[in-house]
């Protein structure tokens, strides 16, 4: 039985097209997986889904009958679960209130909230996806970033007998995942899959989509491109397919041993969860920074950007004093944050503002006057560099897709010709295109003998790219690999310190 | 076509409200003498509104600006009183300004308290303070220097040609055309402006947001202080309520230069027009005979529908 079925759908915003003639059909029981760069119209497609984007032709039908959905309600009553990748959550809230988010709570005597009974079915919920460790009396804002995924997942999965969940829509859930975080979705996955339910994958990384996914469909400009067997496909074609070109797979590590001089050295770095961190990176290198989601890598790079807490930093030598983000910069260092949107851009700047933020004063004349010259010069260089896709360098930056977003802020750190470059999750919800520019930029700048840290839960992308591999447990630093000496169960060994693994070897 | 119209409505609704008031009167409105006469009334406004661009590009408020006024002109007349000496008490009140703007850059920027509450604080602590100072009366009469009180009744002739330039319109215009350099041409003004964006962006990529805001309070207060200052002298006397109606016209007109600029980021030539917009319309309709509270009427009506435009026009965009 088909559960969901799209015709023919077709949605432009003022002439550009960003869907084209769209067909589909999920069959009871199946994971469909998305494929597409950004801008593929993936989201365009979601949104029609979920009743936020109408579309200008075409039909959907639910289990062969045909609707229309006008509304996210709609959508709801017809059986369609939408997870996102940015979480709409309400920090402040109770888990269970967050799982009730947008439902009616349930009520006693018509007026008054029933308690009791919120809490007793947002357990059911998720339990039903083994969450039996949170508690839905705490507040979200106290779970990890990877447990608030899950419970808004395992808000999908309420009990509302009138309009039973028929088909998920997953747009990048294990973005913001761990490892085994990750397999708890994928088993839940296979038992919705079991249960005779569909579910539409949204990812850009292609283990899981080639581990889970029964067909593939991959999208390009608006248009189906391809649709693929799963088990029939190779990875390098579904890239080949998204991007319009080849791309070579293989990572080629360098194999030059590391004889720079030490960029940047800390020792007994503390502060926050973080617990006497020493470590050190040399002109040239790839340091990896890992560990479960939380074990603070994010807050170990946020500390170098500034910090009050204990322990001593110093960069070529010198020790430095980083007070706040303006010391780091001007001491050469550079920083791409983790929330390109929240932490990284001003969205309603330009691409020349953005990239020219750290850079103002030095690129300033007569003692804090811009020069718009100069900045202009610059960001076309550096953008350059990146390979930045943009209408011109005066575009607003809101405008941009996430992969291009991304290459901005990119633009921003490598435009001060930085010693030391600081990674968050670079390539965070960016499509493979703007994925590979990136490590290709980053294989570069190590080259010419930038040291760079870089923090990522994308194993390969963390085996493939880096040098060494620091390993962080709960705030501790628990080893330090070769990345040539790992591989992606080892390196989730140490993650959890598993016996066995501790004596990883270590440099 | 849309989004020209929503940025340049603002513009167009100007240029309809002049030839308006120049077809009502003919022989009065549009005159050298009309406008500059327009452009005195208005300088003391314009000095509020252009300096509180400066924190509204930062996405905050000063809602003590008034009190500040009031408060800067009563520390002038005491100190006129005290010394006698002109400029002690023209440095004096600036130096007042500069104090409390920076009180309200500390609550905000180092205490973290939000803006429009630690003004609201503020703006009452410094009204209270210039009736405490002045115990309640209006400082007039001798106590004013007849150098400080005929500043404002001069004004500048160019040559015998024409009628002269008021000083307080000349105030006016190098206050904006410090802002202007200030907001466009420095790179403060380009940080004040992300920290407005996104301040937490802006932090991380190496603004001192905490140190920007606190200055750029600072500049709003002694923006202020001018302002007050100026009222002084126009009135001769130092009263502490004379800066009472500055905050609201101010924040007012920077809400209607607002609105015509493209993302919605209030821009020191956009709050000039904003200005003139109340300005014109104060001085048309008073030439009109409006009565007072009919014209107070139209201009916030003016005032809601032009930000109500804008708005809409923006949330169809997007």
């Amino acid at each position: 039985m088909t559960l969901l079925s799209v015709t023919g759908l077709n949605k432009s915003y003022g002439g550009v097209p960003a869907l084209k003639d769209v067909s589909l059909a999920l069959p009871a029981g199946e994971v469909l997986a998305l494929m597409g760069e950004n801008g593929a119209g993936k989201s365009t497609l979601i949104k029609v889904l979920a009743g936020a984007v109408v579309p200008d032709a075409g039909g959907i039908g639910i289990e062969g009958r045909p609707v229309t959905i006008a509304s996210p309600e709609e959508a709801h009553a017809l059986g369609l679960r939408f997870i996102h990748q940015e979480l709409n959550i309400v920090p402040s809230l109770s888990v269970a209130e967050n799982v009730f988010l947008g439902r009616r709570y349930p009520t006693r005597l018509g007026a008054f909230v029933d308690w009791p009974g919120l809490h007793s079915q947002a357990r059911k919920a998720l339990d039903m996806l083994g969450l039996g460790d949170i508690d839905t009396r705490q507040t979200m804002a106290r779970l990890s970033i990877g447990n608030r995924m899950l419970v808004k997942i395992a808000a999908t999965f309420l009990d509302e007998g009138a309009n039973p969940p028929r088909v998920f829509i997953m747009d990048e859930p294990t973005a913001a995942l761990t490892g085994p975080e990750s397999e708890r979705l994928f088993a839940i996955i296979a038992a919705l899959k079991a249960k005779g339910q569909g579910i539409i994958y949204v990812s850009h990384r292609m283990d899981e989509v080639m581990r889970i996914s029964d067909r593939i469909m991959v999208l390009r400009d608006g248009g189906v491109c391809a649709r693929l067997g799963t088990s029939a496909t190779s990875r390098a074609e579904v890239i080949e397919l998204m991007t319009g070109r080849g791309v070579s797979e293989t990572q080629v590590r360098r194999a030059k041993p590391l004889s720079g001089a030490v960029a940047l050295s800390a020792s007994g770095v503390s502060g926050g969860l973080l617990r006497d961190i020493s470590l050190e990176v040399r002109k040239g290198e790839i340091l990896g920074l890992a560990g479960l989601a939380g074990a603070g890598q994010s807050q170990f790079l946020k500390l170098l950007m500034g910090h009050a807490g204990r322990g001593s930093i110093a960069i070529d030598g010198t020790k430095a004093r980083i007070r706040q983000p303006a010391d780091a910069w001007r001491l050469g260092l550079a920083y791409v944050p983790r929330e390109r949107r929240a932490e990284g851009l001003v969205l309603t700047h330009d691409i020349t503002h953005n990239t020219v933020l750290p850079h103002l004063g030095w690129l300033s004349r007569f003692g804090g006057f811009l020069n718009r010259r100069r900045e202009w010069l610059l960001t076309g260089q550096v953008t350059g560099r990146v390979r930045l896709k943009a209408a011109g360098l005066h575009q607003r930056v809101w405008r941009l897709s996430g992969g291009n977003q991304q290459k901005v802020v990119f633009a921003r750190a490598v435009a001060g010709s930085p010693s030391v470059l600081l990674l968050d999750e670079p390539t965070r919800g960016v499509d493979v295109g703007a994925k590979f520019d990136i490590h290709t930029l980053l294989r570069e700048l190590a080259h010419s003998g930038t040291a760079i840290i870089l923090a990522s839960s994308d194993l390969p992308e963390l085996i493939g790219l880096s040098d060494r591999i620091a390993v962080l447990r709960d705030g501790r630093m628990v080893s330090i690999v070769q990345a040539r000496d790992i591989d992606e169960p080892k390196l989730l060994g140490l993650f959890y310190g598993e016996a066995g693994l501790a004596d990883a070897p270590r440099p | 076509m849309r989004r020209g119209l929503r940025r340049y409505g603002t513009v167009l609704g100007v240029v309809a409200v002049v030839a308006l008031f120049w077809i009502l009167l003919p022989d009065t409105f549009m005159t050298a003498r009309n406008w500059l006469n327009i452009s005195q009334q208005m300088s003391m406004l314009a000095v509020v509104a252009f300096t509180m661009t400066a924190v509204m590009a930062m996405g905050d408020f000063d809602l003590s600006v008034g009190s500040m006024a009031s408060l800067a002109g009563i520390v002038a007349a005491i100190t006129f009183m005290a010394t006698g000496s002109t400029l002690a008490g023209v440095l004096a009140a600036l130096a007042a300004g500069l104090a409390g703007g920076l009180v309200n850059g500390l609550l905000v920027s180092y205490i973290g308290i939000l803006p429009f509450v630690a003004t609201l604080g503020t703006m009452t602590v410094y009204g209270g303070l210039a009736f405490f100072l002045c115990g309640g009366k209006t400082i007039f009469g001798n106590a004013i220097p007849a150098d400080f009180s005929g500043f404002a009744r001069g004004g500048l002739a160019l040559g015998g040609w024409g009628p002269a330039i008021p000083h307080l319109t000349l105030v006016a215009a190098a206050v904006f055309g410090a802002v202007w350099l200030l907001l466009e041409q420095t790179v403060h003004g380009r940080r004040l402006y992300a920290i407005g964006g996104n301040s937490e962006a802006a932090r991380l990529a190496g603004v001192r947001v905490q140190r920007l805001r606190f200055l750029a309070f600072g500049f709003t207060g002694m923006g202020a202080a001018v302002a007050g200052l100026m009222y002084a002298s126009r009135v001769a006397s130092a009263n502490p309520t004379q800066g009472a109606g500055l905050m609201l016209d101010a924040i007012a007109a920077v809400f209607l230069g607002m609105t015509m600029s493209e993302e919605g980021d209030p821009r020191v030539t956009f709050t000039l027009a904003g200005v003139l917009i109340l300005g014109v319309l104060g001085n048309g309709l008073t030439q009109l005979n409006v009565d007072s509270y009919v014209r107070e009427m139209l201009i916030g009506a003016i005032i809601l529908i032009a930000v109500a435009a804008g708005s809409l026009g923006k949330s169809r965009e997007r």
